[in-house]
């Protein structure tokens, strides 16, 4: 409960300083003053960042404006902040709602105080709180069992009794610490009828199950927990970002600022500028929830900290790279064709189905817990394989050089789609007036150029 | 091949059955202003188009400085495109920044044109301003700057000054005037024909992408037939210039004339058969309006 309500506090202290921070910002902006050391210090920060976006010439600077625009931008910064809120909820509440421990009331008639100890230490062993209660007579105890106070009497050191007997396959805490307590009572009865010490009763009763070992290869359960984390986080990412790519690539068309970009820059730089700043963000976005996961995971206990090992965060990265790459160069070249948003949406619609199909055939395979031939075979297909193979990683059931495979496959056709994308994105940009069709673009007809 | 300014030669472009260009060759010469002129689809955005290599073309050469252009060349263009375009929701200065980068200036240096532009054309207040927030003519002016921000060597504009108030065409045309003395070759289309003769040194007019004529305003507008403007105060019968041979009477103003003389006409038996009517107050030779060469021309 406590690391809840330190949660909860926490939460409120960042919606409120940042509450707070959106609130002076717009102060600043009705008002139409900078902040205090605004003006010096956001000169030196752009003129830093200018001189980064450099480096990589034209694409770089318009991948600079990309990712300066985008993440200043509303949407951006109020979607961040929910999904993160949200991941670190789901992780945290859940994880401590599994943590909670059940109390069970123990009522205690003429029991021997050498068994009070292991009464209580049963209970703890089986993850729940025990409270004791003594009471003087077995009438008093069935009084208390009828009216719910105590959920299990023990009389003496060798009577259990419930209101109801407890089932074998016991689902509440009260049976399964009844059932326990049989077995142990019993033994304890039997220990000493064999005429053990007290410290030879008390070493048998410290006595650990050995553990089970199995011939076949495990399934690591946290390991599936965190991909079926991992690929809806893909999910996610590439609906997102791609719809940015396809819808930025329509807004400079139909706003017509694309012709006054392509008059000082070549459609390659100004195209892979626009896929290559939307993909920082998405990748410093994944980052962060992946982050505050990971950290929410790790102070709660979770089973995705145990299970997230760095070779599933390392294939998650990656597919989120060679997917987000393979995508959009498809969906902005899409983009170049509309220049109203009911054109954008029509055109999404057929492009989204792949991305739709993988993840299905990615969420099956973990929640059965089996590849599929269907999954093994889309895990080599570049469309699909951003969710088929980091599910068979997660499954356990592909080595090393197959995920290389995938990869390699994927990076390739991925070129391909670019310079595709990039015939497809020269030819319609500045085609307006009406939605341009792919036969129209492909066309021996050409039109505009470099 | 021209070796300054920039130098357009045959070019020639076809949409299917549709001629856009049609072997079209002309000059913008360094330190001018030209005008661009033609009806809609005479092929003006086609050429503007074309300079800046968003036209694939069929045959011809576009030049500058006596070299084919390349992306360095056209780094140091301007250009204003007939349909505006910025960015609706980004801030007007952070805007000239991104166009100054992208035409090869440094962040500082790009921030220095970026404000000195915005005051140059009177909107450095609105400089923090989202585009979309900006009056239509403000839009019109940070679209210029977009233009300008870079200091080009040439500009080309298509239709700068359609939606500017008088102020505003004023204030562009002065920006414009001074690029020009400045050694900057600009070139500009517009319908708006009595500024394109007020603001450009010489004009060139196409039509269905071929050359109709081009010249310098002066020699468009004095060369042809001449023009006399008459009046005869008191006259009984403003019509009386009929009566004479090779002269057509163009308009009628009350006492006021204006008259067209066909070669070889002598203007003193204009003068002495007006004087036969009254007394003259006015008689003047008058240049050809642009709009009337145009109009000529379109014929």
């Amino acid at each position: 409960m406590k690391l809840e309500h330190e949660l909860a506090i926490l939460g409120v202290i960042v919606v409120a300083v940042l509450a707070r921070l959106g609130l002076r910002r717009r102060r600043r902006a009705r008002s139409g003053t900078p902040a205090r050391g605004e003006s010096g210090r956001s000169l030196g920060l752009d003129v830093a960042f200018a001189r980064i976006a450099a480096l990589f010439g034209d694409a770089g600077l318009v991948a600079a404006r990309e990712i300066k625009e985008r993440a200043r931008g509303r949407p951006f910064r109020l979607g961040t902040l929910a999904v993160v809120v949200i991941v670190a909820l789901a992780i945290g509440l859940s994880t401590l709602a599994h943590q909670k421990r059940p109390v069970v009331n123990v009522a205690l008639v003429n029991v021997p105080t050498r068994l009070h100890a292991p009464i209580v230490a049963s209970g703890a062993a089986a993850g729940m709180t025990v409270r004791l209660t003594e009471l003087a007579s077995d009438q008093a105890a069935a009084k208390a069992l009828r009216a719910g106070t105590v959920a299990i009497a023990v009389e003496g050191a060798d009577r259990i009794v419930m209101d109801k007997s407890p089932r074998r396959a016991a689902s509440s805490a009260a049976d399964q610490l009844a059932n326990t307590l049989s077995n142990e009572l019993g033994a304890l009865d039997a220990f000493r009828a064999a005429g053990l010490s007290a410290a030879q009763v008390a070493a048998l009763a410290r006595a650990h199950p050995v553990p089970i070992l199995s011939l076949s290869k495990s399934t690591n359960t946290s390991a599936q927990v965190a991909s079926l984390i991992g690929l809806p986080l893909l999910f996610f990412m590439f609906i997102q970002y791609n719809t940015w790519t396809l819808l930025g690539v329509m807004e400079e068309k139909s706003t017509r600022v694309v012709e006054v970009l392509l008059a000082a820059v070549r459609p390659t730089a100004l195209l892979t500028g626009k896929v290559l700043g939307i993909g920082v963000l998405a990748l410093v976005q994944a980052g962060l929830i992946v982050g505050v996961a990971l950290s929410v995971a790790k102070a709660t206990g979770s089973s995705l900290a145990q299970g997230t090992t760095p070779s599933f965060l390392a294939a998650i990265v990656i597919w989120l790279l060679v997917g987000y790459a393979f995508y959009a160069w498809v969906y902005a070249a899409a983009g170049s064709m509309a220049e109203r948003r009911d054109q954008v949406q029509a055109i999404a619609l057929p492009l989204s189905i792949p991305i739709a199909i993988g993840y299905v055939v990615g969420i099956i395979a973990q929640a059965s817990d089996s590849a599929s031939l269907l999954t093994k075979v889309l895990a080599y297909v570049p469309p699909t394989a951003p969710f088929a193979m980091p599910a068979l990683v997660g499954l356990g059931a592909v080595s090393w050089w197959q995920v290389l495979a995938s990869v390699l496959i994927s990076v390739a056709c991925t070129i391909g789609v670019a310079r595709l994308a990039a015939v497809i994105y020269r030819r319609a940009i500045l085609r307006t007036g009406h939605r341009v069709g792919l036969r129209e673009v492909l066309s021996r007809e050409r039109i505009h150029t470099a | 091949m021209a070796e300054d300014g920039l130098y357009l030669e045959g070019l020639t472009r076809r949409y299917g059955a549709v001629t856009a260009l049609a072997d079209l060759t002309f000059a913008v010469p360094p330190a001018q202003v030209v005008g661009f002129l033609g009806p809609n689809g005479a092929g003006k955005t086609t050429t503007m188009r074309a300079i800046f290599g968003l036209v694939e073309l069929e045959a011809g050469d576009v030049a500058w400085r006596g070299r084919p252009i390349d992306a360095a060349a056209r780094r140091r263009f301007g250009y204003m495109p007939e349909e505006r375009g910025l960015y609706p929701t980004m801030q007007v200065r952070e805007q000239l920044e991104y166009f100054a980068r992208l035409h090869g200036l440094g962040p500082l240096a790009a921030r220095e044109r970026a404000v000195r532009w915005l005051e140059r054309l009177g909107i450095a207040d609105r400089a923090d301003t989202k585009l979309e927030a900006l009056s239509h003519g403000n839009q019109q002016r940070a679209q210029l700057c977009a233009a300008l921000v870079h200091d080009p060597e040439l500009l080309v504009l298509d239709e700068p000054l359609t939606g500017l108030d008088p102020g505003g065409i004023d204030e562009i045309s002065e920006v414009l005037s001074e690029r020009a003395r400045a050694g900057v070759s600009v070139l500009l289309s517009s319908h708006q024909l009595d500024l394109v003769e007020d603001l450009c040194e010489s004009v060139v007019i196409i039509d269905h992408g071929r050359l109709v004529t081009k010249g310098t305003v002066r020699e468009l507008t004095t060369s042809g037939a001449k023009r006399l403007s008459v009046r005869v105060e008191s006259v009984v019968d403003p019509t009386w210039a009929r009566a004479l041979c090779g002269v057509t009477v163009s308009e009628v103003h009350g006492d006021s004339l204006r008259l067209v003389l066909e070669e070889g006409v002598d203007s003193d038996l204009v003068l002495r058969a007006a004087m036969a009517q009254g007394r003259v107050t006015e008689f003047a030779f008058e240049r050809r309006r642009l709009s009337e060469v145009f109009r000529e021309a379109m014929a």
